[in-house]
């Protein structure tokens, strides 16, 4: 029994606080499954569940394949293959990522529609009247559409890390076997970054099942839709946290079929001499072909939107106040900085502990924290309130004892708002890291372990080095999600404190689309330059 | 290059715990302020409303009383809940909602407390206030019938019941029963023909419509420019909005259509009110009062009407140019509770009849 | 007695049977014990136990006195003061050679530590490589700086995996060779593991068979192997496997 104390360690108890502080305010959710039904629940299930459900899984079964299908060949061709523009397109074909789903739907709309600059210059320019049904994308393929763009650089980053790190002997073996480039693609790249694949991919389904801006705008009805429509229109919060349970409940199951389904096959790489893969330099038709793709993928998923966006911020300069609007990019930037460098530090206390600690529970265990993140936020918002006024009514006695007039402190300060973007952004920032963990394996840290490093100085000399690009990559990852944030950030912040998604969201939610342009344009540009940073960062490293 | 990153995200954390610090400490002055004075110097909003205009109202009100506007902007569910969950600890002292029927929940929840003064009463006519006196209304809107010039005749036009009858089969737009403008809509009609005639409307529309509904209320006047149908159900300040848009196709959208307001000879055309009640443990409910007699009175009133094309509640302030060219109208005959009392029945006839 | 191992027993999670079996040997001071066995057999799951980095299920083993594991303590790996050379070198891409070599040194100036970087440098004969990559060495160079690294903080056991598996023959035989002159040099103890009874006789003075994770025999190169099919001219080596299989 000593012998197993002495893999409890500092990590293991760090990480279970950890979970257990992640996993709290889920608790009053999850337990919202076993509440009394109430007398709406025949209601909800004859008309929305199920009819809800199914388009749900639609978009859910959709995105997930063609945000696969586009980050995974983009991220092959990336980490492969030399082409021109290959080095921009590297961390360009991320900025996507940067664009609300719901501004990104809004902005496609204001595009195609019937005022919008297409049928615009055919009527006015080319006297041609085209069927608007050509233009609707206000349905169910719309919206895959719209999430594929914006979602699928979760893929596609996490995937290409990945790959560019992965053993070139792997690869070249391979090709030494006489295999093809689509060969070796089906049975070496796409078996060998199957987890990062999942992990991408899960980020984007979970994405798409708490999303509620886009469906709400389009008008299609999915299970967030039943969730809002209890809740706001019966007045039920009870019910819609049972909907959210519910939701919670199929994610849990989903989860463990992809555990089941992985079973043993852990991939370990069975060697540890990391060599950067050389590039293959395309010519002639195969460069065209390589350019034109990640150039098509880039515009429709970035230049178009954000060429749309500037000509509206042009048009209406001067309507919109512009005083605050450092103030707000100041405040966006400070959340989301704090924010993502927190879930980075418990991402990686978590994933050492689920690494070391060799037990199916502690592989399982960190999963759950996905969860937060599975349902609509402002289900997680009045969690995380829940939580935080019982907290404060918990400490009364301590504000009384510092001569505090207020019964409500830290649930009227920023420290909620943050916490709350630990708890729902965690899964994405652990993605990325547990997938530079998986990739070290622990050879490395048995090595160093054998020359005298404990488990502290191993972390910061051996793994956090060596993992540099999964941290940046969850960093950017987590950065870039909580500057487009909404739901938490509206409810949970304090007074006054606008920041420049909550701005975006005024305008947009008053169907002032060009007005939320400039706001929606900031988040880009923020975003833009912390993706640069960082890929400026990650590329100084020794070859 | 390693130093320099570490160097570089421990700069970073400096700033942003010296910037976490000062916001923590503006926040900490304003308490210290309210301990000593608590009636004088601030007033906590929640507010639905997402407007421009309202952040000028609440400056120019901080420029003529010293009194500190703080505010929360979310959907008012949200905040309901938020207030609800606070208790008597809460911060908030006024909720503004963009619907009356979110008010008459905050009242049923029992968050809100009475709110009344002569100025008030004097400012804002009986019928939009409560009758208990929970809240009071800042401005109205109407839900109106657009349509295309070329092909309805006005006269083809009388009630929202009328859009249910066989000639305006595949002619119909509006949008989804996932807004509150809709929603209000309909609880109006349970409440003045009850709720089978209710259905029978809904289930009538449903079958007429041109399209499944999508977009918002701007995307029904366009899709009637686009042909796609050639009525459609929307609030008035949108339309207000189209029409001085800075993009000149929305302009042009908005002028080739009609403006008609229904069931003039009937029951009224369908009225909602953008409103206000004091949060009950309201720590400054004196500066809410005196916030909700500056938004009603004249000054701010004209504002809410010229900058947001809706009606204003002041009897003595006119409505804008635009709004005054759309004639008088008469507004149906309801106590707006009504409006929150059916919503949920609403929402059910909604889902029975499958309007998306 | 330097090194004592008394009923060392082990099974990884889910297997049926012991992977290492009620395992008991001695080595004495300055020994290099060589670890023969077909690939499968349990040698690298020794090593690992010897090292720490796994979890026996039951034994106990003293290192130069000192307890590494029983009942009741379990040293972990970095205080036991043992080194290893991994099958595939476990070289930290991110450092260079001398970073490398450095983080294994204790405490000590930074002078101190660069003067021990060379010592070992030279002793494997890579003077000049410091400020190189892992990746951009050959295999035989790579293996010889895990080698230097593991050496560089003295450790009192040096443990090696299969630490020529990954180099071609000619290779093979030059290293094994500087291998047994810098352990001999050094006063190495060492315990190497290899499924190649070639490496076995060129280098250990003593072999340790082992089959299913049990000893089947121990004694002395020449004793178990025979002459060594490499001193005698004209004859083809053959593998351990080949051995057996006659
Ligand atoms: N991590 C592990 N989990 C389960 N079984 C393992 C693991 N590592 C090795 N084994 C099994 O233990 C046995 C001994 O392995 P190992 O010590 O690596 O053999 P050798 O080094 O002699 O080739 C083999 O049957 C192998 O399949
Ligand atoms: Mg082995």
């Amino acid at each position: 029994m000593n012998k197993h104390l002495a893999n409890v360690n500092g990590w293991t108890i760090g990480a279970v606080l950890i979970i257990i502080l992640l996993f709290l305010p889920n608790v009053s959710i999850v337990t919202g499954v076993f509440s009394p039904v109430s007398e709406n629940w025949a209601h909800i299930k004859e008309f929305m569940l199920f009819n809800y459900i199914k388009s749900s899984l639609t978009l859910v079964f959709f995105t997930a394949l063609f945000t696969i299908i586009i980050g995974l060949s983009l991220a092959w061709l990336i980490a492969q293959y030399d082409f021109p523009l290959r080095n921009f397109m590297k961390w360009a074909l991320i900025l996507p990522l940067s664009i609300p789903p719901f501004i990104g739907a809004y902005t496609y709309h204001g595009i195609i529609n019937y005022t919008g600059v297409i049928q615009k210059t055919l009527r006015n320019h080319f006297d041609v009247t085209p069927n608007p049904a050509y233009f609707d994308i206000m349905n169910v393929p719309g919206a895959i559409f719209i999430y594929t763009l914006f979602l699928y650089p979760y893929v596609y980053m996490i995937t290409r890390i990945f790959l560019s790190h992965q053993s070139a002997s792997l690869i070249e073996s391979a090709r030494t076997l006489g295999k093809g480039p689509l060969e070796i693609f089906f049975k070496v790249v796409l078996p060998i970054s199957r987890v990062s694949i999942i992990g991408g991919a899960s980020l984007v389904v979970l994405e798409v099942l708490n999303d509620y801006g886009v469906v709400k705008y389009f008008g299609i009805q999915t299970f967030s839709t039943a969730i809002f429509q209890t809740w706001f229109g019966l007045g039920d919060l009870d019910a819609a946290i049972k909907l959210a349970a519910s939701l919670m409940g199929i994610v849990i199951f989903i989860l463990v079929i992809e555990r089941l389904l992985r079973g043993g096959k852990q991939f370990s790489y069975s060697t540890t001499k990391v060599r950067p893969l050389p590039l293959v330099r395309l010519k002639g038709r195969k460069a065209v072909f390589a350019t034109l793709y990640t150039v098509v993928i880039f515009s429709v998923a970035f230049l178009i939107p954000i060429l749309q966006l500037i000509d509206w911020v042009i048009l209406t300069y001067g309507k919109v106040p512009m005083q605050d609007v450092l103030f707000y990019t100041k405040n966006s930037v400070i959340v989301a900085g704090l924010g993502a460098f927190l879930v980075i530090v418990f991402s990686l206390v978590v994933g050492n502990f689920s690494r070391v600690v060799n037990h199916k529970f502690a592989k399982i265990l960190p999963k759950l924290t996905v969860l937060g993140y599975s349902i609509p936020g402002v289900v997680v918002a009045v969690a995380v309130i829940t939580t935080f006024i019982a907290l404060d009514r918990f400490l009364a006695p301590v504000y009384q004892y510092l001569g505090m007039d207020s019964e409500l402190v830290l649930s009227v300060s920023l420290f909620m708002l943050i916490s709350a973007y630990v708890i729902r952004f965690f899964a994405i920032g652990y993605n990325s890291i547990e997938t530079g963990f998986d990739k070290i394996g622990t050879d490395f840290r048995d090595a160093s372990r054998m020359l005298g490093a404990n488990s502290l100085r191993t972390f910061f000399k051996i793994d956090v080095p060596m993992m540099k690009g999964a941290i940046i990559s969850g960093f950017i990852l987590v950065f870039v999600d909580i500057l487009k944030e909404i739901p938490l950030t509206l409810i949970l912040r304090p007074f006054n404190y606008d920041t420049l998604a909550t701005k975006a969201f005024q305008y947009a939610s008053d169907e002032k689309i060009m007005e939320a342009s400039q706001a929606s344009l900031l988040i880009v540009g923020v975003s833009t330059i912390a993706i640069f940073v960082f890929h400026k960062l990650l590329r100084e490293e020794p070859k | 290059m390693k130093k320099s990153l570490i160097l570089l995200v421990v700069a970073m954390m400096l700033v942003l715990a010296a910037c976490g610090s000062t916001a923590k400490k503006e926040n900490g002055t304003e308490k210290d302020a309210v301990a000593k004075k608590p009636e004088k110097s601030e007033v906590n909003l929640y507010t639905s409303r997402h407007y421009d205009v309202d952040n000028e109202l609440y400056k120019k009100f901080e420029q003529e009383t010293g009194i500190k506007v703080n505010v929360i902007k979310d959907e008012a569910d949200v905040l309901i809940e938020r207030i609800k969950r606070e208790g008597t600890a809460t911060k908030a002292d006024l909720l503004l909602t963009a619907d009356v029927g979110r008010l008459y929940r905050a009242n049923e929840e029992g968050l809100l407390q009475t709110v009344s003064s002569d100025i008030l009463a004097k400012q804002i006519p009986e019928n939009l206030r409560d009758v208990d006196d929970m809240w009071v209304g800042l401005t109205k809107r109407a839900r109106i019938l657009v349509y295309n010039k070329d092909k309805v005749k006005p006269e083809e036009l009388s009630t929202y019941e009328a859009l249910t009858a066989d000639q305006w089969k595949n002619r119909v737009l509006v949008r989804s029963s996932e807004s509150v403008y809709n929603q209000s809509l309909l609880a109006s009609f349970i409440e003045i023909n009850g709720e089978e005639k209710a259905t029978e409307w809904a289930q009538g529309i449903v079958n007429n419509l041109a399209q499944n509904p999508e977009g918002g209320d701007r995307d029904q006047a366009k899709a009637i420019a686009a042909g796609i149908g050639d009525v459609a159900i929307m609030n008035s300040y949108y339309f207000g909005q189209m029409l001085n848009s800075e993009e000149p196709e929305e302009v042009k959208v908005a002028e080739s259509l009609g403006v008609f307001f229904p069931n003039q000879e009937t029951t009224g055309t369908h009225v909602n009110i953008s409103g206000a009640g004091v949060v009950k443990g309201s720590k400054n409910a004196d500066n809410a009062l005196k916030l909700l007699e500056f938004l009603t009175g004249e000054e701010a009133q004209s504002e809410f009407a010229s900058a947001n094309y809706e009606f204003p509640v002041n009897q003595n302030v006119e409505p804008s140019e635009l709004l005054k060219s759309w004639g008088d109208f008469k507004e149906q005959d309801i106590p707006l509770s009504a409006l929150g009392e059916n919503n949920a029945k609403a929402i059910m006839i909604f889902n029975e009849v499958g309007w998306k | 007695m330097f090194m004592d191992i008394k009923n060392l027993q082990f099974s990884y999670p889910k297997s049926p049977l012991n992977t290492v079996d009620n395992f008991s040997f001695t080595v004495e001071k300055g020994e290099v014990i060589s670890i023969l066995g077909r690939s499968g057999s349990g040698k690298s799951t020794l090593l690992r136990l010897i090292a720490g980095l796994e979890m026996p299920a039951g034994g106990a083993f003293t290192l130069n006195g000192k307890k590494m594991f029983c009942d009741k303590t379990f040293l972990q790996p970095e205080k036991r003061g043992i080194g290893m050379v991994f099958q595939d070198y476990a070289l930290f891409p991110h450092m260079s050679v001398e970073e490398n070599i450095l983080f294994g040194l204790p405490k000590m100036s930074r002078k101190d530590k660069k003067k021990r970087a060379q010592e070992v440098l030279e002793l494997v004969e890579l003077i000049g490589f410091e400020k190189r990559y892992p990746h951009q060495l050959s295999g035989g160079q790579q293996q010889r700086v895990a080698l230097a690294r593991a050496l560089a903080p003295e450790p009192e056991l040096l443990l090696l995996d299969e630490p020529f598996s990954n180099l071609d023959t000619d290779l093979q035989v030059k290293i094994r060779g500087d291998l047994r002159r810098i352990l001999k040099k050094a006063k190495t103890t060492a315990i190497f593991v290899t499924h190649n009874q070639n490496d076995a006789h060129a280098l250990a003075d003593r072999i340790v068979k082992i089959k299913d994770g049990k000893i089947e025999k121990i004694g002395r190169p020449c004793d178990l192997l025979g002459v060594s099919p490499t001193e005698i001219p004209g004859m083809v080596e053959i593998t351990y496997e080949e051995l057996i299989g006659v």
